[in-house]
C-alpha cells in the first residue's frame, strides 16, 4: 500500500515529464479513435455503395462464372427461368430481383473511346434492386422495351463518363463488344439519361442497356450473368444465401448464391482495414517508446534512491512495482485524456464528416465512395484502445524498471 | 552472544584484467550495544567493510555471522529481509525520498517491517521524530529541511524499526561542526536508550571522540582495535 502511495506521489514529481508522456499517449489514443471512426465510416459507406449501386444483397450465379467474375466472361452463364425466379421471390425478406448480363465493351462517341462495363438490365426489375431514380442529373431511365423513336436502342451512363466523352442526353454512342463466339459486334444507342451516384464506378465506368439488346448483341440467347436480389435487411443476407443455395441445387446444381459480404471489393475493404489497424498499432508503439524513455530517465535520476530503497530491504520486484505502477498511472492519465479528445473528435466526425474527394481520389485505393465520409461510433474501440494504452504503458515499463531495480545496491547508492 | 563475527573477511574487486583487493582477511567481533568507529585513510576498505556487514555486498572469501546466522550462503531475498528487519543505514548524502515528508520517510521503513498496527506505527514515528529533535517538522519534505535536519530524518528512519545494527557511512561529512555534534548526540542517546549497536565509518575526529571502540583499517586489514572505558 505504501509503495502504491509512493508511486502515485512520484507521478507528480516531474509534472512536466508526466504530462508530456501522458500527452503522447493521449494523442496516440485520440488518433487511433479518429482513424478507427473514419475507417469504420469508410468501410460502412463503401459496403452501402457496393450494395446500392453494384451488387444488391445477394447474387445468384454459376460457380464457374463466380470464379472468373472479374473478367465478365460470357461463358458459364445461367438461365433465369420461371422456376428459379419463383424460388428467389419466396426467400424471406425479399424486396426485388433483377437478371443482368454484364460484359466488357468499348464506348465510343465517334471520336474517342473508353473501356466500360456494359450492364444489360430490365429497368423495372432493376429498380427493385438498385434504385437509380433519384440519381438522374439529366434525362431518365430508358423505357421498359429499351427502344426509342424509330426503334433506336436506349442507354444510361454516368455523368462523369459523359463528361469524359463530352456527351449529353440525346447523343448517340457506339459500343464495341465481342459476342459469345468471339465475333465483334456493335450496339448503337441513344443516351436517355445521365446519373451521378456515390459510387465512382457507376459514375464513370458503366453503360446501362436493355437486357434484350445486350443478349442479342452478345449472342447468349436467354441467358444472364447473374440475378441480383435485394432483401429488407442486409444482415440476414448470409443466412438467406445459404438457404436459397440449398433450394436452387434442385433446380440447377451448378448455381450458387453469394451474399454481399463475399464480394471481392468488400474483402479488399476488409484487408485495407487490417492494414490500417497495423498503422494504428505503430502509433501506440510510439506511446510505448515514450513510456520506456520516461522510466529510464526516472531510473537514472533516482539511482541513489533505488539503492537506498534496496538497502532498506526492498526486493527487486517491489522496486519494479513502484516504477510499473507509476507508468501505468501515466498510461491511465493519457488514456482518459485521449478518450475525452476522442469523444469530441469522433462526435464531430459523425456530424460534420470529411470530404476526402476534395483532397484525393479515393477510388484507386479501393474506397468506392464519392463525397463526404462520416465517422461511426465504435464503443468497443474506446474500451479496447484505453485498455491497450494502459497495458502498453504497463508492459513497456517492466524491462527498464527491472534494469533499474536489479542494480547492485552498493553501485546504486554510490552512483554519484 | 556477539552480534557480528567476521573471520578471514576478504573482498577483491574484479576490474577487468586487474584485481583490486579491498579487504584482506579481516577478523572482528562486535558485541550488541557497541558504539564503534571504523576509521582509516580513503581507499583503506572502510566502506567495503560496512557494505559487507550490512548485507549489501558479498565477500570474496571469509565468513560473517550476523546474530548467529551465517550470511555466506543466503539468497538475495534473504539478505534483503535481514536488512529490512535488523539493519538501519545512515549515509553521508541522507538519501531521503524527496516526494515523501519527513514523517513518511520514517514511516516507510517501519511499514516495510510489516509488524505493527496503524496506530502503533504512528506513535513510533512521532516518538522517534521527537527523539531526534524534529517534532513539528513532520510534514516537511526533504527540500524544506536543513542538512542537519535531513540527517536526523535519516537517523530516525534507521532507528524507527528498532534494528539490531545501525551502519553510518560518513554521517557527519556534509554537516557543520555544531550540527554534526547534535546528530552524534542523538545517536549516542539512541545507543544508550535502545541498546542499538552503531558502527560508523569516518575520517571525522569528532565522531571518533564519541566512539567507545576505535578500529583502524589500513590496506584492507585491521591495523588497530582500541576499546575505551
Amino acid at each position: 500500500m505504501f509503495l502504491t502511495k509512493l508511486a502515485l506521489k512520484n507521478l507528480a514529481r516531474h509534472r512536466n515529464r508526466t504530462l508530456i508522456t501522458a500527452s503522447i499517449i493521449a494523442f496516440a489514443v485520440f488518433f487511433y479513435l479518429l482513424l478507427d471512426s473514419l475507417i469504420g465510416g469508410m468501410t460502412e459507406m463503401s459496403y452501402e455503395m457496393i450494395i446500392n449501386y453494384e451488387a444488391g444483397h445477394l447474387q445468384v450465379v454459376t460457380e464457374e462464372y463466380w470464379a472468373e467474375e472479374e473478367k465478365l466472361p460470357l461463358k458459364n452463364l445461367m438461365t433465369p427461368g420461371p422456376q428459379l425466379l419463383a424460388a428467389i421471390k419466396d426467400v424471406p425478406g425479399y424486396q426485388g430481383s433483377s437478371a443482368e448480363l454484364s460484359f466488357q465493351a468499348m464506348l465510343s462517341n465517334g471520336v474517342n473511346e473508353l473501356p466500360v462495363i456494359g450492364r444489360g438490365i430490365n429497368p423495372q426489375d432493376f429498380a427493385g434492386v438498385i434504385d437509380l431514380a433519384d440519381h438522374f442529373v439529366e434525362g431518365e431511365m430508358f423505357r421498359a422495351d429499351g427502344r426509342g423513336a424509330f426503334g433506336v436502342t436506349q442507354a444510361v451512363i454516368g455523368k462523369r463518363l459523359a463528361e469524359l466523352l463530352k456527351l449529353q442526353t440525346g447523343d448517340y454512342v457506339t459500343l464495341l463488344v465481342k459476342d459469345k463466339n468471339e465475333t465483334f459486334n456493335t450496339i448503337e444507342a441513344e443516351i436517355t439519361g445521365l446519373i451521378h451516384t456515390g459510387n465512382p464506378l457507376a459514375n464513370q465506368g458503366v453503360v446501362y442497356l436493355p437486357l434484350d439488346v445486350a443478349r442479342e448483341a452478345l449472342a447468349v440467347g436467354d441467358q444472364a450473368s447473374k440475378v441480383l436480389i435485394r432483401l429488407e435487411n442486409k444482415n440476414r443476407a448470409p443466412k438467406v444465401a445459404n438457404e436459397l443455395a440449398e433450394q436452387l441445387r434442385a433446380i440447377n446444381p451448378q448455381l450458387a448464391v453469394y451474399s454481399w459480404d463475399q464480394l471481392e471489393a468488400v474483402t479488399v475493404a476488409g484487408a485495407k482495414q487490417m492494414g490500417n489497424q497495423l498503422i494504428m498499432t505503430i502509433i501506440l508503439l510510439i506511446a510505448a517508446i515514450a513510456i520506456i524513455n520516461t522510466v529510464i530517465l526516472a531510473a537514472l535520476e533516482r539511482m541513489e534512491e533505488i539503492g537506498m530503497m534496496k538497502a532498506m530491504g526492498l526486493q527487486t520486484k517491489e522496486v519494479i512495482y513502484t516504477f510499473v505502477l507509476e507508468s501505468t498511472g501515466i498510461g491511465i492519465l493519457g488514456g482518459i485524456c485521449g478518450l475525452l479528445l476522442g469523444l469530441a473528435g469522433v462526435g464531430l466526425f459523425t456530424i460534420v464528416g470529411v470530404d476526402f474527394s476534395a483532397i484525393i481520389d479515393m477510388t484507386p485505393y479501393g474506397i468506392p465512395v464519392v463525397g463526404k465520409i462520416y465517422g461511426v461510433w465504435n464503443p468497443a474501440s474506446f474500451v479496447t484502445v484505453f485498455a491497450f494504452g494502459v497495458i502498453v504503458s504497463l508492459f513497456a515499463s517492466i524491462l527498464p524498471a527491472y534494469w533499474a531495480a536489479d542494480k547492485d545496491p552498493v553501485k546504486a547508492i554510490y552512483s554519484r | 552472544m556477539a552480534l557480528l563475527e567476521m573471520r578471514g573477511l576478504t573482498k577483491i574487486y574484479d576490474q577487468g584484467k586487474i584485481e583490486v583487493p579491498a579487504l584482506r582477511g579481516i577478523d572482528l567481533t562486535v558485541e550488541q550495544g557497541e558504539f564503534t568507529t571504523i576509521f582509516g585513510p580513503s581507499g583503506s576498505g572502510k566502506t567495503t567493510l560496512l557494505n559487507l556487514i550490512g548485507c549489501l555486498d558479498r565477500p570474496t572469501a571469509g565468513t560473517i555471522i550476523f546474530d548467529g546466522q551465517e550470511l555466506a550462503g543466503l539468497e538475495k531475498k534473504a539478505l534483503a529481509m535481514i536488512r529490512r528487519r535488523h539493519v538501519g543505514f545512515v549515509f553521508q548524502s541522507y538519501n531521503l525520498i524527496p516526494v515523501l515528508t519527513a514523517y513518511e520517510n520514517v514511516e516507510f521503513a517501519v511499514r516495510l517491517v510489516n509488524e505493527y498496527e496503524k496506530k502503533e506505527i504512528r506513535d513510533r514515528v512521532l516518538r522517534i521524530l521527537e527523539a531526534v529533535g524534529l517534532a513539528g517538522l513532520e510534514k516537511r519534505k526533504p527540500n524544506e529541511l536543513s542538512g542537519g535536519q535531513k540527517q536526523r530524518v535519516a537517523i530516525a528512519r534507521a532507528l524507527v524499526k528498532e534494528p539490531k545494527l545501525i551502519l553510518a557511512d560518513e554521517p557527519s561529512a556534509n554537516l557543520d561542526s555544531k550540527t554534526s555534534e547534535e546528530v552524534l548526540q542523538v545517536m549516542l542517546k539512541m545507543n544508550q536508550e535502545l541498546g542499538t549497536t552503531f558502527i560508523f565509518s569516518t575520517h571525522d575526529p569528532r565522531v571518533m571522540e564519541y566512539a567507545r571502540r576505535l578500529i583502524e583499517i589500513r590496506d584492507g586489514q585491521v591495523a588497530k582495535d582500541q576499546r575505551r572505558g
